[in-house]
């Protein structure tokens, strides 16, 4: 027995150290002397893929922190990654970004059923992900190890969009449109239960699933309810259907959509002002896109990328962005994801200067921002609300 | 009035669906090859006339007929220089080059597009016609016209003309056709030509109702088989009925039932007539001599 034991003493540290040596090794993936690679997925191609707007954006932002001379002597790189808003291209290009490309972090993502699907792979690469763009709250929430949110997430949203709706005066009975998944509940599930909270329960309630062309019956359901109010809970293309067909079919109330539509996108798909004129987004910006406050980050876009067309997802990003420099500055030119996590989980009351919220991290809590604004067309140009008929 | 609304705007959606089965059908009819590509050229059809109108600037009615006439020789050269070079293997190469067709087109249209998901102008721009409370809207007036006037052109060409005797014939029996001196290989291009530009006219129709995207096809291509399904495969006649009434079931159960089940009808619809009347409404039950 004793000469066994005298074997194993020396495998056992032999196992210690190649354990010991592999888990540092992938802390420090993605990271020489000159650079810090960050993996970026994005929506590209595909139905969602005006989405990508915000890694877009991130990119650019990334690469103007390069020309201010980086971070701590190492350049950003970037490796975007399509997935097209499908969850099966999403979890392929994530383990394509931490296997083969051996990313330091990720830093992307917009649509939430994509997020959703990654997650698991995430968690168990242990690799640090701050969300550029997709809102569903679940993804960061409950707080895991390595995950945390750089925008705004569905329930913050939901509250913002229930809350704006309960300003209008007189408003008793709201309707609500929406598709039959997670990214719809997010938004739509938090802005019901603040409308439940005042008593107010909705008068109807109807789904459009995602690529239908024709919201006919959907409308006709809501105008015979003839609500006060219509929370839209749709993605982009369907926003435009449904707008379309309520200006059609004589629908006046005004409509609550949600961030994963933007105002000027929306009034290019309709095509028309007057469909537009009662529509109503959360606004996570600091400013008007075309505001003094947002000139910066407009620039910093356009000096990168110069035939991108500006539109509410081109900065979204870039806060997230923000707060990521800022961590990865903290953390010091020996950089670790250990010690990357740790510093981002110090961020607190972090001003990015693009979003409206500031950014806070803790162990306990994901969710970086916790205020949003609203937005809507006033004289014909998108304008910050503060409530009903009051801008900012 | 809301079961009239329904219906009337089912019809106007149904109108496009018949479109698309009908050209589906055509080239089943004449070729027995089932187009699972086919709802990509519609979308091609709707992209044409967006490049057409809004990039090269040209006027709408003389970018659909453009797109029209692109789509036909796309289909023709389709037929001609892919689908009738595998005339001889299995029957599943077919389909899967067919699908490999639809899958580069929609490759094709994500190169140039990829990033966005394009509006196209309103061209259908004049107020509805109210008919009591009864909403006529602009884009159901024109997708019944357009319809309608095609409808009546392609039956009237098939079943009262030399040319459509011909096609007859030759659908009942190439051999019989060939014998008698019909280019059967010609016949088949100019079939395949015409299923694409009538599913490259659905495109056209619903380009400026819709926001276009590479993935458009995808939904018509379900709506079109489920159509057939409906009115009996190789039914001309109930390829346009089993359209337009798909569409009016979609609106019905929205309207009644959930506005969940809209995006399942058509699934709904292809496994019930399947299991319960797998003829269809108008189609012929096969029965095989042994």
């Amino acid at each position: 027995m004793k000469p066994f034991v005298h074997l194993l003493r020396p495998c056992i540290a032999i196992v210690a150290y190649a354990l010991a040596t592999t888990a540092s090794a992938a802390d420090t993936a993605g990271i020489t002397d000159t650079a810090i690679k960050i993996g970026v997925m994005a929506p590209l191609t595909g139905s969602g893929s005006s989405y990508s707007k915000a890694e877009i954006g991130l990119d650019a932002y990334y690469k103007w922190v390069n020309d201010q001379g980086g971070v701590n002597g190492r350049k950003i790189e970037t490796v975007l990654e399509d997935y097209a808003c499908d969850s099966t291209k999403g979890i392929a290009a994530v383990k394509k970004l931490i296997h083969q490309d051996k990313v330091f972090m990720l830093h992307g993502n917009s649509c939430s059923a994509v997020a959703m699907a990654i997650k698991p792979v995430v968690l168990e690469a242990g690799i640090p992900w701050v969300i550029a763009h997709a809102a569903n709250g679940a993804i960061s929430s409950p707080a895991t190890k390595n995950i945390f949110h750089g925008v705004p997430v569905g329930k913050t949203m939901g509250l913002a969009m229930g809350r704006f709706v309960m300003t209008k005066p007189g408003v008793a009975k709201v309707a609500v449109i929406q598709h039959t998944d997670d990214w719809a509940k997010s938004y739509c599930g938090p802005a019901m239960e603040f409308l439940a909270s005042q008593s107010i329960k909705p008068v109807v309630e109807v789904a459009l699933e995602r690529g239908q062309t024709d919201a006919t019956a959907q409308t006709l359901r809501i105008k015979q309810a003839n609500p006060d109010f219509v929370i839209a809970c749709l993605y982009e293309a369907e926003t435009a259907i449904f707008l379309k067909d309520a200006k059609k079919f004589g629908l006046n109330a005004p409509v609550m959509g949600t961030a994963g539509t933007d105002l000027e996108n929306t009034l290019k798909r309709v095509g028309d002002l007057d469909t537009v004129a009662n529509y109503f987004v959360p606004h996570m910006y600091a400013d008007n896109l075309d505001g003094p406050r947002l000139k910066r980050f407009v620039d910093i876009l356009k000096k990168y990328y110069p035939s991108e067309s500006v539109t509410a997802f081109s900065l979204i990003s870039m806060g997230g962005g923000a707060a990521v420099v800022e961590a990865l500055k903290r953390s010091g030119r020996d950089l670790s994801r250990e010690k990357f996590i740790a510093e981002l989980d110090k961020t607190r009351d972090f001003d990015t200067g693009v979003l409206a919220g500031r950014i806070t991290w803790t162990a306990a809590d994901r969710d970086g921002v916790k205020e949003v604004g609203i937005a809507g067309f006033v004289s014909g140009k998108p304008t910050v609300l503060k409530a009903w008929g009051q801008r900012l | 009035m809301f079961f009239l609304q329904l219906a009337l705007s089912g019809l106007a959606q149904g109108a496009i669906y018949a479109l698309v089965a009908l050209s589906m059908c055509v080239v089943y009819r004449a070729t027995t090859v089932v187009n699972f590509g086919h709802g990509d050229l519609v979308m091609a059809g709707a992209f044409v006339v967006y490049l057409l109108v809004v990039l090269a600037g040209l006027p709408f009615p003389a970018s659909a007929i453009a797109a029209v006439a692109l789509l036909f020789i796309l289909g023709a050269l389709i037929e001609i220089g892919l689908i009738e070079r595998i005339k001889a293997g299995p029957h599943i190469g077919f389909a899967l080059m067919c699908i490999a067709v639809g899958y580069l087109l929609r490759g094709a249209a994500r190169a140039v597009w990829g990033r966005e998901v394009l509006p196209m102008p309103r061209v259908f721009d004049f107020p509805p016609v109210m008919l009591g409370e009864l909403v006529v809207t602009a884009d159901a007036l024109v997708i019944f016209s357009a319809v309608g006037v095609l409808l009546m052109l392609f039956f009237g060409l098939f079943y009262r003309t030399s040319a459509g005797r011909i096609m007859q014939a030759v659908c009942q029996s190439e051999r019989g056709a060939a014998l008698v001196g019909i280019n059967v290989r010609a016949f088949h291009g100019v079939m395949w030509g015409v299923g694409a530009a009538m599913g490259a006219i659905g495109g056209v129709l619903v380009a400026p109702l819709t926001l276009l995207h590479p993935g458009l096809g995808a939904g018509f291509l379900i709506k079109g088989f489920a159509a057939m399904t409906l009115g009996g495969f190789g039914s001309l006649g109930g390829a346009v009925a089993g359209g337009l009434l798909l569409g009016v079931a979609e609106q019905w159960v929205g309207g009644y039932v959930s506005t969940k089940l809209i995006d399942i009808t058509a699934y709904l619809v292809i496994i019930l007539v399947l299991a319960l009347r797998p003829s269809g409404l108008f189609g012929q039950a096969v029965a095989e001599r042994v």
